[in-house]
C-alpha cells in the first residue's frame, strides 16, 4: 500500500475509515515509519484543533426544557434586546393628531371624555379614508356628530358582559393618578383588577380583521417580529385599545398596544413589556408620568406630559404621518424601544 | 420523526446545535435561541433525518441572522453591549475572552466551505452526515478536515504571535 494521505489519516484517527479501509492503513502504519510519524502529528493536530474549538464555545448553560406541545415555532429573533436592568426602560411618545387640531380640539375635546370611556362600536369607527390628511379633517367635520352617535350608545359594543369579567385591569393606579380636570373614568364594576397597578384591561382575543374595525385603520406592529396574539383592551381615555402581542424572540414578549383615544380618533401606539415581566419592569415614579399622561388627550396634557417626561418628549418631536402617540415599554434599553418603535409598520391587510 | 424521538435527539444534540450557531453568531443567547427555533421547527416539519435537518436549518438561520444582524447593524450602535457575566474583567476572563476572539478570527479565516465542516464535525456529526449536509463526497470530508484544522491552528498561532509582536 502506498502512504497514506492526510485526509485518510484524519478519517482513521476519525474512526471515520470503513473496516477495511481501516485494516489497510493499519497494515501500511505497521510497516512505514514516515506515516506512524505523520500519524502522531495529525492527532496533535485533531487535540489542538479541538482545543481551540473549545475555547470558541459557548457558555455551558443548562438545557431548556423540551416541550414537545409547543409546536409554535419560536420567535423569530430580532437582535439583542435582553437588558434586565432596562426593564424600567419606559418612553411616551405623543404623537396625536391632536396637535394639528391645535385649539379648535381642545374646545371640542372637553365634554367628551365621559362618553369616551365606553367603547366604541366598531363599524362607527370604520371611516374608510384614504389619507391621514383627510382623516384629520373629515374627523374635525364630523366631530360633533361622533359624540352624539358615542353618547347614543351607553353599551358597550364586542365586550359582553362575560367578557368584561375576563379584563385584566392592569394599572387601576391610572384613573387615580389622572391629573387633568376631565379625567377618564376608573376601571367600572365588573372589571377584574387582579394586579391593581396597570391601566390597560385586557379583553378577549380578536382578530387583525376585528382590531382594524376597532382602530379604524392598520394597527401597529413590529414588521418582521411574529405575532402571538391579538387582544381587545380597555384602558380609561381611549375608546378604543387592541394589544399587538410580539415575540421579539424566544424570551421576549412585547405588546404593541394601539389605541384610539377618543370619539375624535386620536390614536396611540404603546410597546409593552409582556405581562410576566412587566410586573417588575415600572417603577412607580416611572408609572405616574404614564398616568398622568393618559388623563386627557388635550394640547396641554400634551405638554405636561412632555415636560414630564424628557424623553418623551424627544420622541413627541419625532412625530409620524400618521399621527399617533407612542408608548414604548418593553424588557430593552431606551435606546432598544426607540430603535424599535421607530420600526414599527401599519399591519397590512 | 415523532415528538419522542425528537426529544431524544434533543437531549443529546441541543448543546451541539447551540454550540455550532454560536460559531457563527458569537453571541451565546442568540444561538440558544436560535437552536430553540431550529427545534420548534423540527416539531412542526418533523423531518425524517431530523438532526441533519436541524443543522441545516439552523446554518440557515445562522446566515439569515447574520444579515439581518448587518442590515440593523446602525440601530445596534444604539444598544448597550449584552451585559457580561464577567463583569470583574478579572485577567483571566480578559485572557479568556482575547482566546476566544483569536480563535473567532482564525476561524474566519478559513473557507467557508472548510469552517462549515470543521464546525459541523465539531458538532458531532459524521462524515456521512457532513457529506449529506455539504454536497461534498464522503471521502473528501477527511481532507477538507485535514485542512480545515491546519490552517486554523496556524492562522490562530499566526494571530497570537502578532499579537505579542505588536504588543512588543
Amino acid at each position: 500500500m502506498s502512504h497514506v494521505d492526510d485526509g485518510t489519516l484524519h478519517a482513521y484517527l476519525d474512526g471515520e475509515l470503513a473496516p477495511a479501509e481501516a485494516q489497510g492503513v493499519d497494515a501500511h502504519l505497521a510497516q512505514c515509519p514516515g506515516c506512524r510519524e505523520r500519524l502522531e502529528e495529525e492527532r496533535a493536530l485533531i487535540t489542538r484543533a479541538g482545543e481551540l474549538l473549545a475555547l470558541a464555545a459557548p457558555p455551558d448553560r443548562e438545557v431548556p426544557p423540551f416541550r414537545a406541545g409547543d409546536v409554535k415555532p419560536a420567535a423569530r429573533l430580532w437582535w439583542q434586546v435582553r437588558q434586565p436592568l432596562a426593564w424600567a426602560a419606559t418612553i411616551v411618545l405623543a404623537l396625536g393628531i391632536g396637535t394639528y387640531l391645535g385649539r379648535g380640539f381642545e374646545e371640542l375635546r372637553e365634554p367628551e371624555t365621559a362618553p369616551d370611556a365606553e367603547p366604541v362600536r366598531p363599524q362607527a369607527l370604520e371611516t374608510p379614508l384614504t389619507s391621514e390628511r383627510a382623516q384629520r379633517e373629515s374627523r374635525v367635520k364630523v366631530t360633533g356628530a361622533v359624540r352624539k352617535r358615542t353618547a347614543a350608545q351607553p353599551a358597550g359594543p364586542a365586550p359582553a358582559a362575560a367578557n368584561r369579567a375576563d379584563y385584566v385591569a392592569q394599572r387601576a393606579e391610572a384613573s387615580s393618578a389622572q391629573s387633568a380636570p376631565n379625567a377618564a373614568p376608573a376601571p367600572q364594576a365588573g372589571f377584574v383588577s387582579p394586579e391593581g397597578e396597570h391601566d390597560v384591561l385586557r379583553g378577549p382575543l380578536i382578530s387583525i380583521d376585528t382590531a382594524r374595525a376597532l382602530l379604524g385603520r392598520d394597527p401597529l406592529a413590529l414588521p418582521g417580529a411574529p405575532i402571538r396574539a391579538v387582544y381587545r383592551a380597555r384602558q380609561p381615555g381611549y375608546s378604543a385599545v387592541v394589544i399587538v402581542e410580539q415575540s421579539l424572540d424566544s424570551g421576549t414578549v412585547i405588546e404593541v398596544v394601539n389605541k384610539r383615544a377618543s370619539p375624535m380618533a386620536l390614536d396611540a401606539v404603546v410597546v409593552a413589556a409582556a405581562p410576566a415581566a412587566r410586573a417588575d419592569s415600572m417603577r412607580a415614579p416611572e408609572r405616574a408620568p404614564q398616568a398622568g399622561e393618559r388623563a386627557s388627550d388635550s394640547q396641554a396634557a400634551l405638554n405636561r406630559r412632555r415636560a414630564a417626561l424628557p424623553l418623551a418628549s424627544a420622541k413627541a418631536a419625532d412625530r409620524t404621518s400618521s399621527g399617533l402617540f407612542l408608548e414604548i415599554r418593553g424588557p430593552v434599553s431606551q435606546d432598544s424601544l426607540a430603535a424599535l418603535r421607530r420600526l414599527l409598520q401599519p399591519l397590512r391587510p | 420523526v415523532s415528538p419522542e424521538h425528537l426529544a431524544e435527539i434533543y437531549r443529546t444534540t441541543y448543546r451541539a446545535l447551540v454550540r455550532f450557531l454560536y460559531r457563527k453568531v458569537w453571541d451565546a443567547e442568540r444561538a440558544e435561541d436560535l437552536a430553540q427555533e431550529a427545534f420548534a421547527r423540527a416539531l412542526v416539519h418533523k423531518p425524517d433525518n431530523a438532526r441533519g435537518w436541524l443543522f441545516i436549518v439552523a446554518a440557515n438561520m445562522a446566515r439569515d441572522d447574520a444579515r439581518r444582524a448587518a442590515r440593523e447593524r446602525r440601530h445596534l450602535t444604539l444598544l448597550t453591549a449584552e451585559p457580561q457575566e464577567s463583569d470583574s474583567a478579572t485577567d483571566e476572563a480578559l485572557e479568556l475572552e482575547s482566546d476566544r476572539a483569536r480563535v473567532r478570527a482564525a476561524l474566519e479565516e478559513l473557507s467557508p466551505r472548510d469552517r462549515e465542516v470543521l464546525l459541523l464535525w465539531d458538532s458531532g456529526l459524521s462524515y456521512d452526515e457532513i457529506a449529506t449536509q455539504t454536497g461534498l463526497a464522503c471521502g473528501a470530508i477527511g481532507t477538507t478536515l485535514s485542512r480545515a484544522r491546519r490552517r486554523l491552528v496556524q492562522a490562530y498561532e499566526a494571530g497570537k504571535s502578532g499579537k505579542h509582536v505588536a504588543r512588543g
